[in-house]
């Protein structure tokens, strides 16, 4: 039988004037690199460390990947509106329908593809400089076959008031495979705040690659929210790289409640002295659901502080993995690094795999890491039941609870509530 | 009110409480003693419905009802309160919302609506002052950073929020500095009415000073050796229980 392999780089040679049509040389020859590195690499099977808990090759092998070409020219419903005032990109299958905003405070934000060709010399200074196609086939994969996504750029010295919103809807009807790639430039003592809002619109399988590149620059400040609520049989495969020079600050929270198999891998690279980074995440894992995160935090420089905080609830035969890798090189003096995992499993059948790997050079750190995985606490639920609550609400009133801080520390305020309904809600599910 | 009858219960396979009889009415303060581990604690547990314990033998008859059949919230919802010993600690659960959701649970029993937020704010407010607590500490999650006092003095408050027909307060005393201690009774004190009764279980006489008991029970191995007023309290304080107990060993 001919492999996923080689069925991938078939689709990608057979067709490589139509996905290369109307896009720009520096984002064609970045494909080429792409393709050499995945020959080399194949698809990552169990027998993969990284992703040994997330079997990407066979979830491949599950979708019929010649859709891939049937999604232009779809004329798709509007994805949900999650804030009411935004600065809006909607993307529906990886595709943007082509609309670049061009503020006049020089904000830039909509299609990926119409940046790459209206904004060359800018795109082509970011584009793909932070993805690591040559380890990562999944990346490279993404590369290969990206159409679309979404471009924001915020220049120096800006404020953008306003949230962006990406909105990622899914809604092929059948079998598909999705791309989509983002590219995100904070220029020198910008602040911003970004919403990713992954949905699918309804109950069919999807294979989502998504890519993003997010550059925070000297002085800037950001936070980047992730929310993914995707069907049961869709698999979600998401790279997150960023970098962050002096003086910057990024915030990323990803609440995930919903989703087939959810695989994300964050790579954070702290570049600039005293960067600062906080990562929180949130995983409610139920009936027919895996949520793995793979964090890379890299202290490259020194004087840098990475905090991070992930919990999740397991529940039915869910499965919930975290693999928090920090990296302290070797001159990163004077890191701060602070790493929880804090996990329930509501059911016996349910499974956590936790696990925190601590890479540290340099000799003057303050780094510390933590991993709990336990149950509701029945001390909690009499207490709670002998004043009345019944058992049903006691637990639930406990997870809330278990939660709280995560949803605590998104600092959109006007999406915390909605972010803290739609946990509940899918808590009460479980 | 509450009429305990030949209770029998066990934890694994052993028997903690071996046939106790008790009778509560309406105004009484009952205060039960006892040596470490004579039974006082589970005695506590199996009225409010702890399932870690087994009922094996005897009967619990709570304003007419039977109480053994009923569930842990069932009988909260009769009026039954417990005073932890051990208050304890919820992450990420506010006090006011954890209050709310138990206000309006009982109210929904006696088929009563939820109380508005503005009319559970004031009640809040007006029940701290009973156990002089800061109102801040409402915002906290429950008992998550308490002192031993505040969680004591927290007990309190809620069973004047949810103002039970019986109070049963396990050792609400321990760990109690002698400030605490007063405001936790004059609090107790100040929430007696004709129509309710508190069961006290303490290992001093102190607590009684300021909650006087119409009846003290001397409980040991199980079952109920003495009953008799307040004063026997201020002799087992003189004495110890050795006296009392040496026949029964």
């Amino acid at each position: 039988m001919e492999s996923i392999e080689k069925k991938l780089t078939d689709l990608y040679l057979y067709n490589r004037d139509l996905i290369d049509e109307d896009l720009p040389d520096y984002i064609i020859g970045s494909r080429r690199e792409a393709l050499e590195s995945f020959n080399i690499l194949g698809l990552p099977d169990r027998k993969s460390e990284k992703y040994k808990y997330s079997d990407i090759k066979s979830r491949y092998e599950l979708y019929n990947y010649e859709k891939y070409f049937s999604l232009f020219g779809n004329n798709p419903p509007n994805p949900e509106k999650i804030l009411t005032e935004s600065l809006e990109i909607k993307i529906v299958n990886g595709y943007s329908g082509g609309e670049l905003h061009v503020l006049s405070n020089g904000i830039i934000y909509g299609s990926l593809r119409n940046a790459a060709n209206d904004f060359t010399e800018l795109v082509k200074r970011y584009y793909n400089k932070l993805a690591v196609n040559d380890k990562d086939s999944v990346s490279a994969l993404n590369t290969m076959f990206m159409q679309d996504g979404a471009f924001i750029y915020v220049p120096k010295n800006t404020i953008a008031d306003t949230p962006f919103t990406i909105s990622n809807l899914y809604d092929a009807g059948e079998n598909t495979y999705a791309y989509n790639r983002n590219l995100i430039i904070f220029e020198e003592n910008s602040s911003s705040k970004v919403i990713f809002n992954s949905k699918t619109s309804d109950n069919t399988a999807y294979l989502i690659n998504g890519l993003s590149e997010v550059f925070v620059e000297k002085n800037a400040s950001s936070e980047i929210l992730v929310l993914q609520r995707e069907n049961n049989l869709s698999t979600h495969l998401s790279n997150f790289y960023s970098e962050q020079a002096e003086n910057s600050n990024l915030r990323i929270s990803v609440i995930s409640t919903d989703g087939g198999l959810i695989r994300n891998n964050w790579n954070v690279y702290l570049r600039g002295k005293n960067a600062e980074t906080h990562n929180y995440g949130l995983y409610i894992s139920g009936c027919g659901q895996s949520i793995d995160n793979h964090t890379n935090i890299e202290h490259l420089v020194p004087d840098c502080t990475s905090f991070e905080k992930y919990k999740g609830i397991v529940s039915g035969d869910g499965k919930g993995i975290f693999n928090g890798r920090i990296l302290v090189e070797k001159d990163a003096q004077r890191t701060r690094a602070f790493q929880e995992n804090h996990n329930l499993i509501l059911s016996d059948v349910a499974t956590i795999d936790s696990k925190p790997q601590l890479e540290i050079y340099a000799d003057d750190v303050k780094c510390s890491h933590g991993a709990t995985v336990g149950q509701l606490d029945e001390n909690a639920i009499f207490y709670m039941r002998q004043r009345g609550i019944s058992e049903a609400t006691a637990r639930k009133l406990q997870m809330y609870g278990f939660i709280n801080d995560i949803v605590g520390e998104i600092g959109i305020m006007d999406i915390s509530d909605k972010i803290n309904d739609i946990a509940t809600k899918k808590i009460e599910r479980l | 009110m509450l009429t305990i009858n030949n209770l029998h219960a066990t934890v694994g396979d052993k028997e903690i409480l071996k046939g106790i009889n008790l009778e509560v009415n309406e105004g009484e303060v009952h205060a039960i003693m006892g040596p470490n581990g004579s039974g006082k604690s589970t005695l506590a547990s199996v009225l409010a419905g702890n399932d870690k314990f087994e009922v094996t033998e005897g009967s619990v008859i709570f304003n007419g009802k039977n109480l053994l059949d009923m569930s842990i919230e069932e009988r909260a919802c009769e009026g039954i309160f417990l005073g932890f010993q051990y208050p304890v600690e919820i992450p990420g659960v506010s006090m006011a919302n954890f209050l709310k959701h138990a206000v309006d649970e009982q109210r929904k029993c006696r088929g009563e609506e939820p109380l508005g937020a503005a009319d559970f704010l004031k009640l809040m407010r007006e029940k701290a002052k009973v156990v002089e607590i800061e109102s801040k500490l409402t915002n906290r999650a429950v008992n998550e950073g308490f002192s031993g006092g505040e969680k004591k003095k927290n007990e309190i408050f809620q069973m004047a929020m949810l103002d039970p027909k019986l109070a049963i307060l396990d050792e609400t005393d321990s760990g109690l500095d002698i400030d605490a201690l007063r405001v936790v009774a004059t609090g107790v004190t100040k929430l007696k009415r004709p129509d309710n009764a508190t069961i006290v279980i303490t290992h001093y006489q102190r607590l009684l000073d300021y909650i006087v008991p119409d009846y003290v029970h001397v409980l040991y191995n199980g079952k109920i050796i003495k009953t008799a007023g307040r004063d026997i309290a201020l002799e087992l304080e003189e004495k110890g229980y050795d006296w009392l107990i040496k026949d029964y060993r």
